[in-house]
Order: structure tokens, then C-alpha cells, then sequence
């Protein structure tokens, strides 16, 4: 049993590991670029301009009702169909080319972070209360400081909860890369299944190597969000 | 005065004491309530009434001492009840009307009034049905009956309250601070149902802050100080020869 | 309008793959909302130890994919042929269909079983006592008074965990069910037109949006009491 998990050729412990490794990479470089979207959609989604709000809402809504396999697939395959008839057209002499995995994976998952970001961000936004706002035009602030020096120091004290449970969803939706021939930790498991014939062991290595990754995820944020209420008393 | 028989006494409640915690909120209170009692429990907040009043239809369980009800003593023991049926089939007897007058804001004001005959005591729905359309008559709320409770003023929903502890045909009704979540001028109507059932003989067992009803309405008065019964009897010597001081310097500040 | 031409070759397996997305998440959805109640009230009241197994298995079941929940009951049952086959369960767990919807019910109802606890903690301490008051059973309480407010409080989460459920049940494709997803990747591993995709996705919102509207059609008729039209 330990030695199917040790380190080295017999055993299957650097092979998770190096998976686990791109799956937290793959999570750690989704989370800024599905944020950036977010605040992008939720920008758009509370801008005084109906177009631009109604793209913003629209767009939420897909990705919110869409499988993110789906997503996955739709971003995996048209960009590699799209790529490779941008290279028909530039290099027609070029074999196919595959569009590289681990970005086809950042891009989807940060199509549905950010669309639930966006989500979440806007109900942070609306959540700060006007008084705040209404005490910080009443000394002279201008919108934009105000902007700067109230509102977005609030948005992080109500918008954490919801971040850290999609950091949660993010997490675990890396797990689907795997089947886009991306060497995350499922596929290091498979691979490992393949040739051990042990599938119940490996999956549930697995399963709770994800689930301390929640957990361990669950601690920082708690304590995050304890930073964020400073000065908040409980009630 | 008529002769007095065992079924007469409906509630007897003997040296009931409780704690939470460390903190001993009844010290030992006695009470009888006798058919057509109208006894009202008077005291300053903290003073233990409502506890009191909770106890006996045990939605709070007393530390110890001893409830019973038309000679039936209740079971309980180190804070547990011993026989949930037991319970159960005493709380059909002792109505109750809370302060938040707590109706089931999800049914109408009639399904509210049906629910007990219905589900407690098994009466055939339409039965139970004519039965609340002539308690809500009584009440004055006939026409309101297929209202939900939010779209009754506090008033009004204490009055359908009243009318869902009628339904049960108690021997007796616990009523607590039944006017105390009440704006002013909504007091009257409600104090106006009670005096009603007052008049028709009713047993009740009243905690209130009203002076008026207890001086006027009730057959006896109890006065509760720091969980101890401080002063008893009936009103009309309690209110004008007070023989505790505190019971004086309370009457006089309600004044 | 290559799309529609498309999109008629593609429809009757599109809604054959339908059908099993809705069989899916409706099976699941059913498993969990039947074994919930009673996990809910547990996890709510139970004994400690319930409490902490029910909290250890939500928290197993929201901290780990869904997608490797499903492979280690799929893949993961064979390492047990021989002691599935001896219990006569082998048949149901080489199904991948019986798996998946044993994954998703599972999987669901942590997520319901939390739902509804909160609904349960919600419900009014006042309207409990009045109805202890009147004599009620615990169990003609919960059945009167605790689940219909319960329920009414967790509706619009319950609603959003079943779309939640119905996104994830795309998963099943990947151990070969036919469902909208695995007739999707069916039809592009074969003819590589890439607007079936974006068919399926149509597919998914229109679902996703029917659902939502009989969702609220219900939950309009439960909160009619909370609407307070002209105070008295």
C-alpha cells in the first residue's frame, strides 16, 4: 500500500504530485484572470448604459446556465479549429497543431469564474450601504475617490464569502481539464489506475487530496475573512 | 360561595422553582386555579411571571416542584418530561395566547383556528370549520377569516389568536402579556374579547401589565418580586390596602 | 442557415440526449429530496454523533469534484467485482447510468441536507411553541408547521441547487451516458461541425430557463401568505 504511493519509478507518489502541481497551478493562474473578468462583467453589468448593462447580464446568464464541460469543449475545440484555420491561411504547409491544453483550460475556467465573480461582485457592490457613500460626498470626496477609499474597501468585506466559495467551485472544476489531455491530478490518477488495476484506492487518494485542498482553503479564507471584518463587531 | 369539589380545581401548581443556569429565576410559586378564576399575575419585568406562566403548560420545564391539572400530576424529572402524551394531552386543556401572538403565518386566519380541532383532537373538518367560523364571529372577525395573519393589524391577530385557544374548549387559558406587542390603540379590542370571556365564567390565568383589567376583571390578583410571590388576594384589597411595600411603590408607578 | 440545417440532422438524438439529461437530474434530484428531511433534522437536531457524520460526509461531498466522486463509484466499483458480484450488485454498478445517478443523489443531497437546515433553523421559535401549545405531536409539528415553512424558506436555494445538478449531470458523459453532453461529443467526434455545441448549449439555457419558470410558478403559490396586500 505505501510503496503504490512512494516516491520514485515503483511508486505513483511523484506522478500525483507533479498532477496535483498543475492542477494548483492551473487554479492559481485562473483565479487573477477570471477576477479581471469579473470586475470587467460586473463593471458592465452595473453601467448606467442599458447595451452595455444588458451584455453584462446577458453574459452572466450564459455562463451561468451552460455545463462548464460544455464551456470547456466549446473553448478546447473552437480554438483549436480556429487556430488551425488561422494557420491553413498563414502557413498552409503546417501540419494541424493542437491548441495547448493548459491555456484552453484557463480561458474556460475563467469564462465561468468570471461570470459568477461578476455575480457576486455586484451584489457586493449594491450591499454597500449608502450611508457610507452619503458621509463620504458630505466631506467633499469625489466620485472617484470615494470609489477608491470607500467603496472598493467595502466591496472586499462583502464580497469574500462568495469569492471564497467559488474559489471552492474553481478548485474542483480543475478536475475537468483532465479530459482535455491536460496532466492534472484526475489524470495523473487515471494513468495511475491504468497500469496498478486499483481503482478505489487511487480515486479515493484522490478525492481526499481535493478535499484537504478545500479544506486547507477553507482555513485561509476564514481567517481572511476575519482581516475583512476588522472593526465589525458580531451582533 | 359555592361549595368547592375536587373537579373545581383546573390548575394546581405547587412550589414551582427554575433555574438557568446558575441563575434561580423562580424561588418556589404556588397557585390554584380554580373554574371561573380570573386570576392576574402582575410584576415588574425580570420579575419571573412569564417563566411562571411558561411553566405551566411546561414550554418551560420547572426545576422542580409539581403541576397538575384537574388532579393530574405531570411527570418530569431533572428537567425532562416523562411522558410527552401525558404533556401533550394537558396542553389540550390549557389554552394559550402569547405576547407575538404567534399564528401560523403560512395558513389563513380560519385554517389557523382549524388546526388544533383538526389535527389534535381529530374533529371532522367540517365540524371544526363551523365551529372556528362562530369563534371568529365572535371575536369580531368573521369577515376576515380567509386573510392571511400579515394582513391583519396586531389587534386583530391577537383576537384570531384568542379564538384558535378557544377552539380547543380548554378548561382553562394561559394568556401572556397578551397587549404588551400591541400599539395603544389596539389594546382595547383585545382587552375587550378577555373581558367578555371573563364575563361568561372562563378560567384565566392572565400575566399583564395592564392595571385596569387586574383591578376590574380579575378575581384575584398575584404579585410576583424576584421569582417569590410578594402579595395575593383579590384585587380590590390588594389595590387599596397593599400590605408589601414593593406591591405599593409598583401600583404607584404604574399610576 | 447551415446552423438549422444542422441542427434538424441533429435534433432527434440532441432530444433523445435530452431526455437522458432530464432522467438524470430528475432521478438524482428525487433520490435526494426523499433522503433529506430527515438528514436536514439530524444534522439539525440529531445526536452528536449524527451530527458529525452528517457534517463529515457534506463536507466530503462539497470539498471533492464530482467528477472524481463519479469515477470512484464507477471505476472505483471494480476493485470490488468479485464482492459485488457475490452481493448480486455488480449488474447495477457496471451501468454507468446507475452510477451516475447514484453519484449525483449522493452528491445532491449533502447539498439539500444543508439547504434545508437552514430553512429548518429559520422557521419561527413562536409559531413551534403555539404549536406545542395546542397539544401538537413533534411529528404533527414538523409535518404542520416546520417542513411547510421550511421548505418555503429553502425554495429558491433548493431550485438553484437542482440546476447546479442538472449543469453537473453533463459529467455522466464522460463515463459514456448518453445524455445531451455524450450525444453532443458523440456527433462532434464524428462530423467535427463545431455548431453543434452551441446547439446543445440552447438546448441547456432552454432547460435551465423552463425550470426556472416552474420553479417560481411554485413559489409564488407557497408565499401567497407573505404578500400583504392593503394592511388591515
Amino acid at each position: 500500500m505505501m510503496e503504490l504511493f512512494s516516491y520514485g519509478p515503483l511508486g505513483w507518489g511523484d506522478e500525483i504530485l507533479a498532477g496535483l502541481w498543475v492542477t494548483m497551478r492551473l487554479a492559481l493562474t485562473t483565479l487573477p484572470v477570471g477576477l479581471l473578468l469579473g470586475f470587467a462583467v460586473a463593471a458592465l453589468s452595473l453601467s448606467q448604459i442599458p447595451a452595455l448593462r444588458a451584455i453584462g447580464v446577458g453574459y452572466t446568464t450564459l455562463m451561468r446556465g451552460l455545463p462548464e464541460i460544455l464551456t470547456l469543449f466549446i473553448v478546447y475545440n473552437g480554438l483549436g479549429l480556429g487556430l488551425n484555420r488561422m494557420m491553413a491561411w498563414i502557413a498552409p504547409d503546417a501540419g494541424p497543431i493542437d491548441f495547448p491544453p493548459f491555456a484552453a483550460g484557463v480561458i474556460a475556467l475563467a469564462l465561468v469564474f468570471g461570470a459568477f465573480a461578476a455575480e457576486v461582485l455586484r451584489g457586493a457592490f449594491q450591499a454597500v450601504p449608502e450611508g457610507q457613500i452619503l458621509a463620504g460626498r458630505a466631506i467633499g470626496m469625489s466620485a472617484r475617490k470615494i470609489f477608491w477609499r470607500i467603496k472598493l474597501p467595502l466591496l472586499w468585506r462583502y464580497a469574500l464569502p462568495g469569492m471564497g466559495n467559488l474559489w471552492l467551485n474553481l478548485l474542483k472544476d480543475t478536475a475537468l481539464v483532465s479530459v482535455i489531455a491536460l496532466d492534472d491530478l484526475m489524470r495523473a490518477t487515471k494513468v495511475a489506475v491504468g497500469v496498478t488495476k486499483q481503482p478505489f484506492t487511487f480515486y479515493l487518494v484522490a478525492c481526499l487530496i481535493y478535499w484537504l485542498m478545500c479544506l486547507l482553503s477553507e482555513l485561509v479564507l476564514a481567517q481572511l475573512e476575519r482581516r475583512a471584518n476588522r472593526g465589525l463587531r458580531r451582533a | 360561595m359555592q361549595p368547592q369539589t375536587p373537579q373545581d380545581l383546573v390548575l394546581h401548581a405547587q412550589d414551582i422553582r427554575k433555574s438557568f443556569g446558575t441563575h434561580e429565576v423562580l424561588k418556589g410559586i404556588s397557585l390554584q386555579a380554580r373554574n371561573h378564576d380570573v386570576i392576574s399575575i402582575l410584576g415588574a419585568s425580570g420579575s419571573g411571571k412569564s417563566t411562571f406562566l411558561r411553566c405551566l403548560n411546561f414550554l418551560e420545564i420547572p426545576s422542580s416542584g409539581s403541576v397538575a391539572v384537574h388532579g393530574e400530576t405531570i411527570a418530569f424529572r431533572n428537567g425532562r418530561i416523562g411522558d410527552q402524551r401525558q404533556i401533550e394531552r394537558m396542553r389540550q386543556h390549557l389554552g394559550m395566547v402569547f405576547q407575538q401572538f404567534n399564528l401560523w403565518t403560512h395558513r389563513t386566519v380560519l385554517e389557523n383556528v382549524m388546526e388544533g380541532p383538526v389535527q389534535v383532537k381529530h374533529k371532522p373538518k367540517a365540524e371544526a370549520r363551523d365551529q372556528a367560523e362562530a369563534l371568529l364571529a365572535r371575536v369580531g372577525l368573521a369577515e376576515r377569516m380567509h386573510h392571511y395573519p400579515s394582513q391583519l393589524s396586531g389587534g386583530q391577530q391577537q383576537r384570531v389568536a384568542i379564538a384558535r385557544a378557544l377552539a380547543m374548549e380548554p378548561d382553562a387559558i394561559l394568556f401572556d402579556e397578551p397587549t404588551s406587542a400591541l400599539d395603544p390603540e389596539l389594546v382595547g379590542e383585545v382587552l375587550k374579547v378577555m373581558q367578555d370571556l371573563a364575563a361568561e365564567g372562563r378560567t384565566m390565568i392572565v400575566v399583564t401589565h395592564e392595571m385596569a383589567f387586574a383591578r376590574e376583571v380579575s378575581t384575584e390578583v398575584v404579585f410576583l418580586h424576584q421569582g417569590l410571590v410578594a402579595e395575593q388576594g383579590p384585587p380590590e384589597k390588594l389595590f387599596n390596602n397593599p400590605e408589601s411595600e414593593v406591591f405599593a411603590r409598583f401600583i404607584s408607578k404604574i399610576r | 442557415m447551415a446552423f438549422f440545417d444542422t441542427l434538424a440532422a441533429n435534433l432527434p438524438k440532441l432530444l433523445d440526449g435530452t431526455v437522458t439529461t432530464l432522467a438524470l437530474t430528475g432521478l438524482g434530484a428525487a433520490i435526494a429530496a426523499a433522503a433529506s428531511p430527515g438528514l436536514a433534522l439530524l444534522r439539525a437536531n440529531g445526536p452528536l454523533p449524527a451530527q458529525l457524520a452528517l457534517r463529515a460526509y457534506i463536507s466530503f461531498v462539497r470539498g471533492t469534484p464530482l467528477l472524481a466522486q463519479l469515477f470512484l463509484v464507477f471505476y472505483g466499483s471494480g476493485q470490488f467485482r468479485a464482492e459485488l458480484t457475490a452481493l448480486g450488485l455488480w449488474g447495477f454498478f457496471r451501468d454507468p447510468f446507475n452510477c451516475a445517478v447514484l453519484v449525483f443523489a449522493v452528491n445532491s443531497c449533502a447539498y439539500q441536507t444543508e439547504i434545508l437546515r437552514g430553512g429548518i433553523q429559520a422557521v419561527a421559535v413562536g409559531e413551534i411553541e403555539a404549536a406545542r401549545a395546542v397539544g401538537m405531536s413533534r411529528p404533527t409539528i414538523l409535518r404542520r408547521v416546520v417542513f411547510p415553512h421550511a421548505y418555503r424558506i429553502a425554495w429558491p436555494a433548493l431550485g438553484n441547487e437542482i440546476i447546479l445538478l442538472m449543469k453537473a449531470s453533463a459529467l455522466a458523459s464522460i463515463v459514456t451516458v448518453f445524455d445531451l453532453m455524450g450525444r453532443t461529443r458523440q456527433i462532434f467526434s464524428r462530423s467535427f461541425e463545431f455548431s453543434v455545441y452551441f446547439q446543445a448549449a440552447v438546448l441547456y439555457l432552454i432547460i435551465t430557463a423552463c425550470f426556472v419558470y416552474l420553479w417560481r410558478f411554485a413559489e409564488r403559490r407557497m408565499s401567497r401568505h407573505m404578500a400583504a396586500p392593503g394592511r388591515a
